[in-house]
């Protein structure tokens, strides 16, 4: 596709309309696209031009969000983030995410993803309760220590990971990539005291025993997460704990702000002439 | 014992199977090999070499060993399998005692004619 | 107005064989499942001819065993073997990579993303190479041995 040329590209969605009470049907439009298109730029243009009653979700059109997960041609992609020439194909198939339920059209029900994740316990948690709620200072943490779990931080919940799992195809209650990989993020975060309380949670029927690596997650995750890799490092932790080989983690001191500062620096001199 | 504990059994009742399983097979199916190595190797599955066999206190602990880390190791895949298509806590504990029950009969089964056949 | 209910979406247990057009590693987790429950039913049947069949004495034996000496019983058995011979040497790099110790580290996630387990596709390469070479043997075997 050159600079000028535009294609006329077949987008082929799946439509589901629950209080017209009909079946999930695909119907077809035909979208003017450019280069430098995305999948979701051309969602709004059949939504503007041809069909209002098209409903997806989207918010940032940034890929920060986690908003417009949906299957292009058989792969979980974000919509902003997908650009109709990667693609390659002159036909889209556009579905919703699997392994969640349908609400319309593209809108999935993302309710059993934030409970699945919340259930971990995504936050910091400190045996010094007082500590956790009001904070006197910052908790010290070394650059090293943050390289270890910085990946697994950048997680948007879009839910592709849930959608590509093998495991979350057949069982509802299965944790899900998304949880375990951030219950992971958590435990090895060096500020963090709760590993014991997630153990018990993830150490359980449908839990991280169900993950089998098909890696299916971490080759979908559209911000590079990994989470495949997250959820391993997990299981050789819990293994390393049942067992009792491995170093116990110190938790992060907490750390006051240096009561002296270090001396001010002199002011640079001007690189430019000043008039006088 | 938790279920880490349990997923740990599985690695390693994996990693005896491939041991115990390579003798096993390596006697039973890799008979011309072993000609080609210069072992003289009989027909392993007819009566005299099966008696011969089962009349030897090692292979009958290997078969025994064999058969639990075996029976260890498919059981538990088997639950993990069927505990993916099921929701409800009752089928779930119905399950797991089934999958128990049947390991137990047939590791008692097991163990009892090769202990049969060695002591008679 | 009523609450409407959410359609199912959920794959179901062919979401374990085909869910889109994924890489390699999700069809070796596949395979290893299908090779884990067809050796699991060799295994049953196994059981079942080395006791119920051998306690009777050496008449019911000898002719159990010319029975299972057919070609069918041994293309069975062969497929058993493959089946092993994949499910062993998988076994192995799931023992490893589930332990974390062939994963790799967490990298800062650059554009174009990579992931440990692509990054270590020689490990997956390698157990498919072995376990047809491992196949291979066992039809030399089993093709000479005699049907």
């Amino acid at each position: 596709m050159t600079e000028n040329m535009s294609k006329q590209i077949k987008f082929r969605v799946q439509r589901y309309d629950p209080e017209q009470g009909s079946e999930p049907h695909l119907q077809e439009f035909t979208v003017p696209a450019e280069r430098g298109m995305t999948v979701l730029e051309g969602l709004i243009y059949i939504k503007e031009n041809i069909d209002s009653s098209l409903t997806f979700r989207t918010s940032c059109r940034m890929a920060i969000c986690g908003s417009c997960g949906i299957l292009i041609n058989n792969y979980p992609h974000l919509a902003c983030h997908t650009q109709i020439e990667e693609l390659g194909a002159d036909t889209l198939t556009i579905k919703p995410l699997p392994n969640m339920s349908i609400i319309k059209d593209l809108v999935v029900d993302l309710t059993p993803l934030f409970d699945f994740h919340k259930a971990i316990e995504p936050y910091i948690i400190r045996r010094d309760k007082e500590e956790m709620e009001n904070p006197s200072a910052e908790f010290a943490q070394k650059h090293e220590a943050l390289q270890a779990f910085l990946q697994f931080t950048y997680c948007v919940k879009c839910g592709i990971c849930v959608s590509a799992c093998p495991t979350s195809a057949s069982d509802r209650l299965f944790l899900g990539p998304q949880a375990l990989a951030q219950c992971y993020r958590y435990c090895a975060d060096t500020r963090d005291e709760g590993e014991q309380e997630r153990t018990r949670l993830i150490d359980a029927d449908h839990g991280i025993w169900n993950c089998h690596l098909a890696g299916a997650c971490s080759e979908s995750c559209p911000k590079g997460l990994d989470p495949a890799l997250a959820i391993q490092l997990l299981k050789r932790r819990l293994v390393s704990g049942a067992i009792g080989l491995g170093k116990k983690q110190e938790p992060s001191a907490v750390v006051l702000p240096p009561a002296e500062t270090k001396e001010k620096l002199p002011f640079p001199e001007f690189t430019v002439k000043q008039a006088k | 014992m938790r279920k880490t504990h349990l997923w740990f059994l599985q690695l390693i009742s994996g990693a005896l199977i491939a041991v115990l399983l390579g003798i096993h097979m390596g006697l039973m199916h890799l008979d011309d090999i072993l000609i080609i190595l210069g072992i003289d190797a009989v027909e392993p599955t007819s009566w005299d070499s099966m008696i011969s066999r089962a009349m030897q206190v090692t292979w009958v602990a290997l078969y025994i060993a064999l058969l639990i880390v075996a029976l260890y190791h498919a059981l538990y895949g088997l639950r993990g399998v069927i505990i993916e298509l099921t929701s409800s806590a009752a089928a779930k504990r119905a399950v797991t005692w089934i999958i128990i029950a049947f390991g137990l009969t047939a590791f008692i089964a097991g163990t009892y004619v090769p202990i049969a056949l060695l002591s008679s | 107005m009523a609450q409407i209910q959410p359609r199912q979406n959920y794959l179901g247990a062919g979401g374990w064989v085909w869910a889109g057009k994924y890489k390699l590693e999700r069809y070796l987790y596949a395979l290893h499942r299908i090779t884990g429950l067809g050796i699991l039913l060799y295994l049953i049947l196994h059981l079942l001819m080395t006791t119920a069949f051998r306690i009777q004495g050496q008449e019911v034996w000898e002719a159990t065993m010319a029975f299972l000496h057919g070609p069918w019983f041994k293309l069975g058995e062969y497929l058993v073997v493959v089946a092993f011979a994949y499910h062993m040497v998988n076994g192995f790099r799931l023992i490893l990579q589930e332990l974390g110790f062939v994963m790799g580290r967490p990298i800062p996630p650059v554009y174009p993303y990579s992931d440990a387990l692509r990054r270590k596709r020689p490990w997956a390469i390698a157990v498919v190479v072995v376990a047809v070479i491992l196949s291979l043997v066992f039809l030399y075997d089993f093709v000479i041995g005699g049907w």
